[in-house]
């Protein structure tokens, strides 16, 4: 038997199976089990390149008609002549690009894990989680349906959230979990509601089906535009767009390992994912296509303008993903899926580089504060030199795979307008800037805390390992998007030729939106360059009385927590100290201490039938039998 | 010749003023002979009936020979708790004996 | 203990006061009946089955309304003996035996020993309920309802069988033997329990505080 697009559903078996050995008996296994999630990351790695491979034939056999295969694999709630809603599995050119990503940022991360968790509390644990995170994520991009999307969107926040609690005792990381699970509910919620209301109308939860229905206008404008623009919601919530966004720098408490997994390569383009996969419908609605450009547009920006200021090595990162998820979804808005899709693809492997990287620096260090890093380039030499690669391919500097997908997009955005494209460059350039100020305040300068620097070394093969195969892939998945590279290694046209929405188009260069990305990303890497490296970081000493209500606007996040918090204080436990009145005085008092009241006052005059007084009884019963002797005469 | 009539309004009667005894007596004795009482016009009952229906098998009969014998076992027993009772409490009167009120 | 039963007393008034109203009673009916008898109205078998019907419902009468306690249970002799002559109105001589020895040999005595061994000589007098004009009402509620259902059946029967003692014992020992045999087992048990019931040194004392 060939493994191939029909046997996707092996991708969630695998890491479940793994996810339940490993977490029942993983103490009790040799290295607790941690060879197991290997070994089913590996496997999952193959099937997909093997899906891929059976995917290019199909492609191929199919022409230039990508529109994937829909397999049932079985009755998951059959209720005869009302409802049926079946396991089914779809692969198109979105869900191939995923999985490549998925099985093989996954695979590095489980094999980095090893190294960097070594000798840590619950190991065999964190390894059950890693699996069953892939299963859930595995699920949800396979999936063909919209349900069991919904299940594997909760499965997937399920294990962000178990794996940012995973220190939990640190109050911090406990906090941050339950803000992370929280905060995505509240977009899971948008998400359901865009799933029922797609489904009363179309009757089915398959996602081909409903795209088919919208197409041939079986709902109405109004009520597919809010069904959309509430499923959209959720994408918002996973995503960590604005105004969601909160969750996700606090998700750094996470281990880094699962910050590059879940927080930078993965989890979050979830959204970006369920936006890319109902884009036929959202192309027919110019209202919530909108509403996505201008919610990236603003993510971008706001997330590039607090990454700017950050501390914490991880809340850079963080950021960044927060703002480069803002991209996608701008592409998304203009209507390019070409350019959503090819972002992600690249974002994925410079930003787990990154998130890797700086896990290689905490590992080496036990440090985050950048302010407390600096002069490591010599001391760990690979992490150095991958990580500057990740850097300068998020800034956007060629021929790095980072500058041909942002280039993408901000060449289909200055086709939609001049505003959002000026808006997008200078995220472009605050990027470029907050990028090399990282690079510089780790690696480059003197050692601020000298101690920390005498024991920094070269992290273990098995962390730098992965460090260089995904600097290889954050190097050259660029490339991909040019016809001949797609030629050589099976796909015809290049990236632009297999994943598109209505006509594949070649991948063609406009010379003067290329050479002003350049020239801005340059602009911000000089910037950096000048602020935090030449003359020792003066410069950026005196910048701090420049302007103390901007700085202190974003160091403090726009205040976004701060008005969360007051609306969760003022608005949402008034609300709960009203239900607590209620619950207190009518269910408590009243309902439930109210009733036993009553039945212990009837009881209480009841009891005293209770003479103990034989003949007093008997004399009931003869009550009793004059009255049934009654019933029967009348009867007969 | 007596008719079946006359037996059945006497064992109703009797059984009535039995019946009467034990909703009206405190002593414990008194309702014991007020019982007596009742079962033996149960017992008139089941003879008489006996007599004029069951002319082959004599169930009632036998059936009111188990009734004495069952009732004289009763009648033991009662006897000995009632003794218990008057040792325990120095009164026979069961309004005393209401340890099982409210 | 027995020297504390003041039988002569009790003896003397009972068999004075019991024996003139029973015997002046009876011939007061006697007398009605055999004026009835007499006039041609009922037959010398009637006369007797009406004076003992009336003899056995002024004893259980008077049983249950007698302050005094020894005669209320001397007076429940009568509707119990009543019962013999019934018995043999109805033919069954082995019934009428079995309840003459029983009751009036077993029963009656085994009472006037619990009244020996209660508090007799202190409260020969009982107080009766405070129920007891409401069980009036009910009691003859009871018995009105009985009757009327009895006269409204069709009972149109009038033979008499006897019951045969040799019949009777060929159907007890053979169709009725189990229960026969497991009657007699309960007696056993039951006179067993009655007596470790009633032994004095077995007897725990729990006189509680409050009474």
């Amino acid at each position: 038997m060939s493994i191939g697009m029909q046997q996707s559903w092996l991708l969630t078996l695998i890491p479940l199976t793994s996810f339940l050995i490993v977490s029942l008996f993983g103490k009790k296994l040799p290295r607790q089990g941690d060879w197991i999630v290997v070994l089913s990351g590996s496997l999952c790695f193959l099937i997909t390149l093997l899906i891929i491979g059976d995917f290019q034939s199909f492609f191929h056999g199919h022409g230039f008609e990508p529109d994937g295969n829909n397999i049932y694999n079985f009755d998951w709630i059959n209720i005869p002549n009302y409802l049926l809603i079946e396991y089914s599995t779809f692969v198109d050119a979105i869900t191939v690009v995923m999985l490549f990503v998925v099985s093989l940022v996954g695979l590095m991360v489980i094999i980095y894990s090893i190294g960097y968790m070594q000798g840590e509390q619950r190991y065999h644990w964190y390894f059950s989680l890693l699996a069953f995170f892939l299963a859930a994520m595995f699920t949800l991009i396979t999936t063909g349906n919209l349900l069991q999307l919904y299940l594997a969107w909760e499965g997937v926040g399920l294990g962000s959230y178990l794996l940012i609690g995973f220190y939990w005792e640190k109050q911090s990381a406990a906090e941050a979990a339950k803000k992370a699970f929280i905060t995505t509910r509240i977009g899971d919620v948008g998400l359901l509601i865009g799933i029922i209301m797609l489904w009363r109308v179309a009757g089915t939860f398959d996602i081909q089906t409903i795209i088919q229905l919208a197409q041939e206008s079986t709902f109405s404008d109004g009520y597919l535009t809010t069904a959309m623009i509430f499923l959209f919601f959720g994408a918002v919530g996973k995503s960590a767009q604005f105004p969601l966004h909160v969750w996700l720098p606090d998700a750094m408490e996470g281990p880094t390992p699962v910050s590059a997994l879940i927080h930078a390569a993965t989890m979050v383009v979830a959204g970006v994912y369920l936006v890319s996969r109902m884009l036929p419908i959202y192309t027919l609605l110019p209202i919530a296509q909108n509403l996505i450009l201008i919610t990236g547009l603003i993510t971008a920006l706001l997330a590039a303008t607090m990454g700017l200021l950050a501390q914490d090595i991880k809340k850079v990162l963080a950021y960044s993903t927060v703002s480069q998820l803002g991209y996608m979804f701008v592409a998304l808005g203009v209507g390019s899926l070409t350019a959503a899709m090819f972002h992600l693809f690249t974002h994925a492997f410079f930003k787990a580089l990154l998130f890797l990287g700086s896990g290689s620096v905490i590992h080496a260090t036990h440090k985050q504060d950048i302010s407390q890093l600096g002069g490591l380039k010599n001391k760990m030499p690979i992490t150095f030199v991958t990580f500057s690669i990740g850097a300068l391919s998020l800034a956007g500097i060629p021929p790095l795979s980072g500058f041909w997908s942002k280039d993408e997009i901000l060449l289909y955005t200055s086709e939609f307008g001049a505003i959002f494209y000026g808006l997008l460059l200078f995220a472009a350039l605050l990027t470029a800037i907050y990028s090399t100020r990282l690079v510089i305040l780790t690696f480059f300068g003197t050692p601020k805390d000298q101690e920390a620097n005498d024991h920094a070394h070269e992290s273990p093969k098995l962390m730098s390992v992965p460090l260089l195969i995904l600097a290889f892939f954050a190097t050259v998945s660029g490339f991909f998007i040019f016809p001949f590279v797609g030629n050589l290694v099976g796909f015809d046209s290049g990236f632009s030729g297999i994943v598109y929405l209505d006509h594949p188009h070649d991948f063609h260069i406009e010379l003067s939106t290329m050479l002003v990305a350049i020239s801005v990303s340059l602009l911000g890497v000089l910037i950096g360059y000048l602020y935090w490296l030449n003359a020792d970081g003066r410069r950026a000493e005196n910048a701090k009385e420049w302007a103390p209500e901007v700085r202190n606007l974003l160091l403090n996040n726009y205040y976004f927590d701060n008005f969360y918090q007051a609306i969760i204080n003022k608005f949402i436990l008034g609300l709960a100290s009203i239900i607590a009145w209620f619950d207190d005085q009518v269910v408590n008092r009243s309902g439930i201490d109210g009733s036993a009241q009553i039945i212990n006052y009837i009881g209480f005059r009841l009891k005293f039938l209770q003479t103990g007084k034989i003949p007093n009884y008997v004399l009931m019963m003869a009550l009793g039998i004059i009255l049934f002797s009654f019933i029967m005469v009348v009867n007969y | 010749m007596i008719a079946l009539e006359n037996f059945l309004i006497l064992s109703t009667i009797l059984f009535s003023i039995g019946f009467f005894g034990v909703l009206s007596r405190k002593n414990a004795i008194l309702i014991l002979i007020s019982v007596e009482l009742m079962l033996a016009a149960v017992g008139i009952n089941f003879v008489a009936f006996a007599s004029f229906f069951d002319t082959s098998q004599l169930s009632g009969h036998i059936f009111t020979l188990f009734v004495i014998a069952i009732a004289a076992a009763e009648v033991g027993l009662a006897l000995g708790i009632i003794i218990r009772l008057f040792r325990d409490r120095n009164s026979v009167n069961i309004d005393e004996a209401n340890d099982l009120k409210w | 203990m027995f020297s504390k039963i003041p039988l002569p007393d009790q003896f003397d008034r009972l068999i004075i006061t019991g024996g003139i109203v029973t015997a002046s009673t009876t011939l007061f009916i006697l007398s009605i009946l055999l004026i009835l008898k007499f006039l041609d109205f009922i037959s010398y078998t009637e006369v007797f089955f009406w004076l003992i019907s009336t003899g056995m419902i002024i004893g259980a009468l008077a049983s249950v309304l007698l302050k005094n306690i020894v005669h209320a249970v001397f007076s429940i002799l009568a509707p119990l003996l009543g019962i013999v002559a019934i018995y043999l109105f109805l033919g069954s001589e082995f019934l009428a035996l079995a309840q003459l020895l029983i009751y009036g040999g077993g029963v009656v005595i085994l009472l006037l020993f619990a009244l020996m061994m209660t508090n007799v000589q202190d409260q020969p007098l009982v107080e009766d309920g405070s129920q007891k004009p409401f069980s009036i009402i009910i009691c003859i509620l009871i018995g009105l309802i009985l009757i009327s259902r009895l006269l409204s059946a069709d009972l149109n029967l009038s033979t008499v069988s006897s019951a045969e003692l040799s019949v009777l014992a060929g159907v007890i020992f053979t169709d009725f033997l189990i229960p026969f045999l497991l009657v007699g087992l309960l007696l056993d048990i039951a006179l067993t329990g009655a007596l470790l019931n009633g032994k004095t040194h077995n007897v725990v004392a729990t006189k509680r505080d409050g009474d």
